[in-house]
C-alpha cells in the first residue's frame, strides 16, 4: 500500500517533469500557428522553416566551434584539475578547488557580465575566444566531478607495481593511470559538450553577432516571432539529448559520470 | 609518484582557469565602485552612489523578490525531489533505475531556452494546461498562469529540480541500506523507516542541497525574463536591463555583485551549520 | 585594475587560441528581427544584390542591445549598416559609431522629403505612429478611443499593455494631456500614476505584444502601426485609432558604421533602400510611409490610419525631435521601470 503511494508519487513528479518535452514534440508538429491541444494534424513544416532559417544555420555551426574547443580545453584541464587535488596536497589547494568549482554557485548573469567587461576591457569580444574561455570556466566543474570519480576508483596497486618494475612518475601516469581514467574524461567530455552547447545565459553576454550559439539566436527568435519554429528545434534538441543520455547511461553509466555514486 | 614536474604541469592550467574566474569577478567588482556617466558605456571615477541605488524601491523589492522566489523555489524542489532520488538510488531494477536517471537528468541537458519555452507552451492562455481545464469544463475563461508569481515558481522548480535530484541522490547514496534493514526487521514500517532513519541520515545532504538550489535558482534568466513577461523580475532581469539595454553597466555591475554575495554567503552561513549535522550523524 | 591586466589574461587566452575570427565577405546589416528583417529581405536585400552582385548577411536583435553591442566593439563593428530608430540612430552618431555620411553618394535622397535627413550620419527610411489598438471582439460594443485620454477610462481596467523597451510614447502623450511637452515631461507623472490600475501587461518584443493581443490578456495596446497591420494580417480583430491629439511618429533611419570596410556597399545599399520602386515595395510590406515622396502609396493603403502622405497629416501628429528624445529615453526608462512596472 505505501509502496503503491509511493510509486504513484514518484510517477506524477515525473510526468511534471517530463510534461514540457511532450508539448513542445507535441506543437512542433501541428500545422497551424496557433496552439492547438490535440495538434490539428501532422506536419513537418517548422522543421523545415527551422533548416532554412540562417541565424540558425550560422548559430549551429558557431555552437559547434564553441562547444568542440570548450569541452575538450575543459576535459584537459579538468584532468589536471582532478590529479592535482587528489594526489597532491600543496597550499592553496581548497582555495584552488573552490575557485574552479565556484562557477556553479555563481550566477550565470554574474560570470557572463562580468566576461563581457573582461573582454571589453581587452577588446576582444568579436571573437570566440571570450566565449570559449567563459563556456570552459562554466562546464569545468562537471568535467572534474567526473574525472574525480574514476580517478578515485583507479586501482593504485596497478601504479606502484608499474613503478617498481622501473616506469617513471610520468610513464606511469600516461601508461596506467590516464587510460584507467578514460571512462571518467569521456563522460565528462559528453556532458560538457551538452552543457556548452544548450549554455544560454551566460553567453547572451558574452557572444557577438558572429558568434552567437544556437540558444542565443532562439532567444532572439521567441522575441520577434511566435510560430512553432522553436518547437521544432526545441522538440529536436530533447530528443538528441535524450538519446545522448541513453547511450552515455549504457555506455558509461550516467550515475557515475554525473558522480551519483560515490563507490 | 609524487614527481614535481607532472604537478607543476598540471597545475598551471588550473591556475589560469582560476585566474579568469577571478579576472571576471574583479571586473564585476570594479565596475560597481564606477560613477555611471548616462548614455556613456565608460565610466567615471570611484563611487560608493551605486550601493545606495540598491536601497531604492525598485532594486531592493527585485532582491526581495529573487530572494523570496528563490526560497520558494528550493523548497518546493526538495518536497518534488526527495522521492525521485530515494527511486533512482534504491531502485533495484536495471531498467527502471535507467529510466528514472534519463528522465529526470535530461531536462537539465535540454538548456533554459528549451524549457522556458516550453513551459510557455503549457502555461499560456490558450497552452496545454488551459486547453485540458476548459476542454473538461472545469474553468470557463483560461486561468492566468503567464507574467505571474506562480508561473516562474513553477517553470523555476522545473530549471532546477535535475540538479537538485543528483545531489540529493548522492547524498541518499551515502546512506548504509543496513540501517534501513535493521529498522524494518524491528518492525517498523516503510513510512517510519524512511522519516526516522533515511530522512535524519541525509539531513546534511538536505540542508547542503536546498541552499545550493536556493543559489542555482538566482541563476535563472530566460525563465523570469519570458514568463514573468516584466511583471516577475528578478535580479537577473534587471542586470540584464541595465546592463545591455541602458548601459548602466555600473547598477548592473552592483546587482551582479549582489546576486554573487547572496549566492555564495548563503551557503557560507549554512556550512557550519551543516558540518555539524555531518558530526551527529557520524556519530549515530 | 582587472581592466589593465591585459598581458596576463592575454596569455590565459592564448589556450583558446585567437585564430578563429569569422570571415567577413557579404555586406552585413544589423536590424530588428521577425517581420522586420524578413522585409528588409525582400525588399531592400534583393534589389540590392541584383544590382551589386554583393550578398546581404543581416544581424537581429532589439534596438538597444545592438547599439550596446555596437558600442563595445567601436573600431572593429560587427555590421556595415544599421537600421534603427531615428532617435537611438543619434545616439549611435554620439558615440561616433555611424560615418558621417557623404550625400553625393545617395543621389535617391534628392527625392526624398526634407525630413528623411535626419542628421549628417542618419537619413530616415520610413515612418510610422504609435497609436492605441484595441480588439474588436473583446472590448464592449460601446468602447472607443477618441483621444488618449480614453486609455484611463474604466474599461480599459487591467486591459492595457504597454511596451517596456521604449515608454516614450505614453510618456509624451500624458504629457500632452497635462498642457506639457515631451521636455517637461515630469507635469505628466501624475497622470501616468493614475494608468497604473490599467496597465495588465509590459511587453518587451513585437512577439510578446502580438501574443497579448492574441490571446486577449491585453485586448488594448499602445501599438505600433506597422506591428497593428501585421497583427490584423494574422486574422486577429484589432483596430487601430489615431487620436485627435496625434499619433506619436516613429522615423526608422539606417546609418552607416565608423570604420567599415565595405564602405562602397553599405553607400549603394542606403541608396538602394530609398529607391521609390524599393520603397514602394517595403512600405507595401510594412505598411508604412515612405520617405521618397516619388514613392507611389496605394489609394487603399492611404486610408489606412498611421499612413502619411503629406506634410499636413503629419504636422497633426506628435513629433519630437531626435535629441530630445533620446537624451530624455535614459531617464524615462529608468523612471518607467521605477514607477510604473509594479
Amino acid at each position: 500500500m505505501g509502496k503503491f503511494l509511493f510509486w504513484t508519487l514518484v510517477v506524477a513528479i515525473l510526468i511534471f517533469l517530463t510534461i514540457p518535452a511532450v508539448v513542445v514534440i507535441m506543437s512542433s508538429v501541428n500545422p497551424t500557428e496557433t496552439l492547438a491541444f490535440p495538434p490539428k494534424g501532422f506536419s513537418l513544416h517548422w522543421y523545415a522553416r527551422a533548416f532554412s532559417y540562417d541565424d540558425f544555420r550560422t548559430s549551429f555551426y558557431s555552437g559547434l566551434i564553441v562547444t568542440f574547443f570548450a569541452s575538450t580545453i575543459a576535459s584537459v584541464i579538468g584532468v589536471a584539475a582532478a590529479y592535482v587535488t587528489h594526489r597532491y596536497a600543496f597550499r592553496g589547494r581548497r582555495l584552488l578547488e573552490f575557485l574552479l568549482a565556484a562557477p556553479l554557485i555563481i550566477p550565470r548573469f554574474t560570470t557572463g557580465f562580468g566576461f563581457l567587461l573582461v573582454g571589453a576591457g581587452l577588446g576582444i569580444n568579436n571573437g570566440y575566444t571570450i566565449v570559449i574561455v567563459t563556456h570552459v570556466v562554466l562546464v569545468l566543474p562537471f568535467v572534474t566531478r567526473s574525472v574525480y570519480v574514476s580517478l578515485v576508483n583507479v586501482d593504485r596497486s596497478l601504479e606502484r607495481s608499474a613503478a617498481n618494475l622501473g616506469a617513471s612518475p610520468i610513464n606511469v601516469l600516461l601508461r596506467i593511470t590516464l587510460p584507467l581514467l578514460t571512462p571518467g574524461i569521456v563522460g565528462g567530455w559528453i556532458i560538457a559538450a551538452i552543457l556548452s552547447f544548450t549554455e544560454f545565459t551566460a553567453s547572451l553576454y558574452v557572444t557577438s553577432y558572429a558568434t552567437q550559439t544556437l540558444p542565443v539566436a532562439m532567444y532572439t527568435y521567441v522575441r520577434e516571432y511566435t510560430d512553432p519554429t522553436i518547437a521544432a528545434i526545441s522538440a529536436l534538441l530533447i530528443i538528441t539529448t535524450t538519446l545522448g543520455m541513453f547511450i552515455v547511461d549504457r555506455t558509461l553509466g550516467l550515475k557515475r559520470v554525473l558522480a551519483i555514486e560515490s563507490h | 609518484m609524487n614527481d614535481r614536474r607532472i604537478w607543476w604541469f598540471f597545475i598551471v592550467p588550473c591556475m589560469l582557469v582560476a585566474l579568469a574566474v577571478v579576472m571576471s569577478l574583479a571586473a564585476v567588482f570594479q565596475y560597481s565602485f564606477r560613477e555611471f556617466i548616462p548614455g556613456s558605456l565608460d565610466t567615471g571615477g570611484f563611487t560608493l552612489e551605486n550601493f545606495y541605488n540598491i536601497g531604492r524601491p525598485l532594486y531592493f523589492l527585485v532582491i526581495l523578490d529573487t530572494l523570496l522566489i528563490s526560497l520558494l523555489t528550493a523548497i518546493f524542489c526538495l518536497l518534488l525531489s526527495y522521492p525521485v532520488a530515494y527511486a533512482l538510488v534504491r531502485t533495484e531494477a536495471e531498467w527502471l533505475r535507467a529510466l528514472l536517471v534519463i528522465l529526470s537528468i535530461t531536462p537539465l541537458f535540454t538548456g533554459e531556452i528549451v524549457r522556458t519555452y516550453a513551459w510557455m507552451l503549457v502555461l499560456g492562455s490558450d497552452g496545454f494546461v488551459n486547453s485540458i481545464l476548459m476542454a473538461l469544463g472545469i474553468v470557463s475563461a483560461p486561468v492566468q498562469f503567464m507574467y505571474t508569481k506562480f508561473g516562474v515558481i513553477v517553470a523555476l522548480v522545473h530549471f532546477s529540480m535535475p540538479v537538485m535530484i543528483i545531489l540529493l541522490a548522492t547524498a541518499i547514496s551515502h546512506v548504509n541500506r543496513d540501517y534501513e534493514k535493521a529498522a524494518a526487521n524491528l518492525g517498523a514500517a516503510p513510512l517510519v523507516v524512511f522519516w526516522r532513519v533515511t530522512v535524519p541520515l541525509t539531513m546534511p545532504g538536505i540542508v547542503a542541497s536546498t541552499v545550493v538550489i536556493f543559489a542555482w535558482t538566482m541563476s535563472a534568466f530566460a525563465t523570469p525574463q519570458l514568463i514573468g513577461g516584466g511583471k516577475v523580475l528578478m535580479i537577473s532581469n534587471l542586470v540584464y536591463l541595465q546592463g545591455l539595454s541602458s548601459f548602466n553597466f555600473p547598477v548592473a555591475a552592483v546587482l551582479s555583485a549582489v546576486a554573487f554575495i547572496a549566492a555564495v554567503g548563503s551557503l557560507a552561513l549554512v556550512q557550519p551549520f551543516v558540518t555539524r549535522l555531518e558530526r551527529r550523524v557520524a556519530q549515530q | 585594475m582587472a581592466i589593465r591586466m591585459k598581458g596576463l589574461l592575454a596569455a590565459a587566452i592564448l589556450l583558446a587560441g585567437t585564430g578563429i575570427a569569422p570571415a567577413q565577405e557579404e555586406l552585413v546589416v544589423s536590424i530588428w528581427g521577425g517581420n522586420w528583417r524578413d522585409g528588409a529581405q525582400e525588399a531592400i536585400a534583393t534589389e540590392f544584390t541584383k544590382r551589386t552582385g554583393v550578398e546581404v548577411k543581416f544581424v537581429t536583435g532589439g534596438t538597444m542591445d545592438r547599439l550596446t553591442k555596437a558600442k563595445l566593439s567601436a573600431g572593429a563593428p560587427q555590421a556595415d549598416v544599421t537600421l534603427t530608430t531615428s532617435h537611438v540612430a543619434y545616439l549611435y552618431s554620439a558615440s561616433d559609431l555611424f560615418e558621417k555620411l557623404d550625400v553625393s553618394k545617395i543621389p535617391n535622397l534628392k527625392e526624398a522629403y526634407p525630413i528623411a535627413l535626419r542628421s549628417p550620419y542618419a537619413i530616415g527610411l520610413y515612418s510610422y505612429v504609435y497609436a492605441p489598438a484595441y480588439r474588436t471582439d473583446l472590448m464592449p460594443d460601446d468602447f472607443k478611443i477618441t483621444s488618449w485620454k480614453d486609455l484611463w477610462g474604466d474599461q480599459v481596467k487591467d486591459k492595457l499593455g504597454l511596451p517596456d523597451f521604449d515608454p516614450s510614447h505614453i510618456i509624451i502623450a500624458a504629457a500632452k494631456l497635462s498642457g506639457a511637452d515631451a521636455k517637461d515631461w515630469k507635469k505628466g507623472i501624475p497622470l501616468l500614476e493614475k494608468l497604473k490600475p490599467n496597465i495588465k501587461a509590459l511587453y518587451q518584443s513585437d512577439a510578446t505584444s502580438q501574443e497579448l493581443m492574441k490571446t486577449g490578456e491585453t485586448p488594448v495596446q499602445v501599438l505600433l502601426s506597422i506591428n497593428a497591420y501585421h497583427q490584423m494580417s494574422q486574422g486577429i480583430p484589432i483596430k487601430l485609432v489615431i487620436p485627435e491629439e496625434g499619433g506619436v511618429v516613429g522615423i526608422d533611419a539606417v546609418g552607416i558604421s565608423a570604420g567599415t570596410k565595405m564602405a562602397d556597399a553599405a553607400y549603394q545599399f542606403v541608396n538602394t533602400a530609398l529607391d521609390p520602386k524599393v520603397q514602394e515595395k517595403l512600405c507595401e510590406l510594412y505598411k508604412c510611409s515612405p520617405m521618397n515622396a516619388k514613392a507611389h502609396v496605394s489609394d487603399e493603403m492611404a486610408k489606412l490610419p498611421g499612413i502619411f502622405t503629406s506634410d499636413e497629416q503629419l504636422e497633426k501628429q506628435i513629433l519630437v525631435d531626435d535629441e530630445t528624445r533620446a537624451k530624455l529615453l535614459p531617464e524615462w526608462k529608468s523612471w518607467f521601470t521605477e514607477n510604473m512596472t509594479r
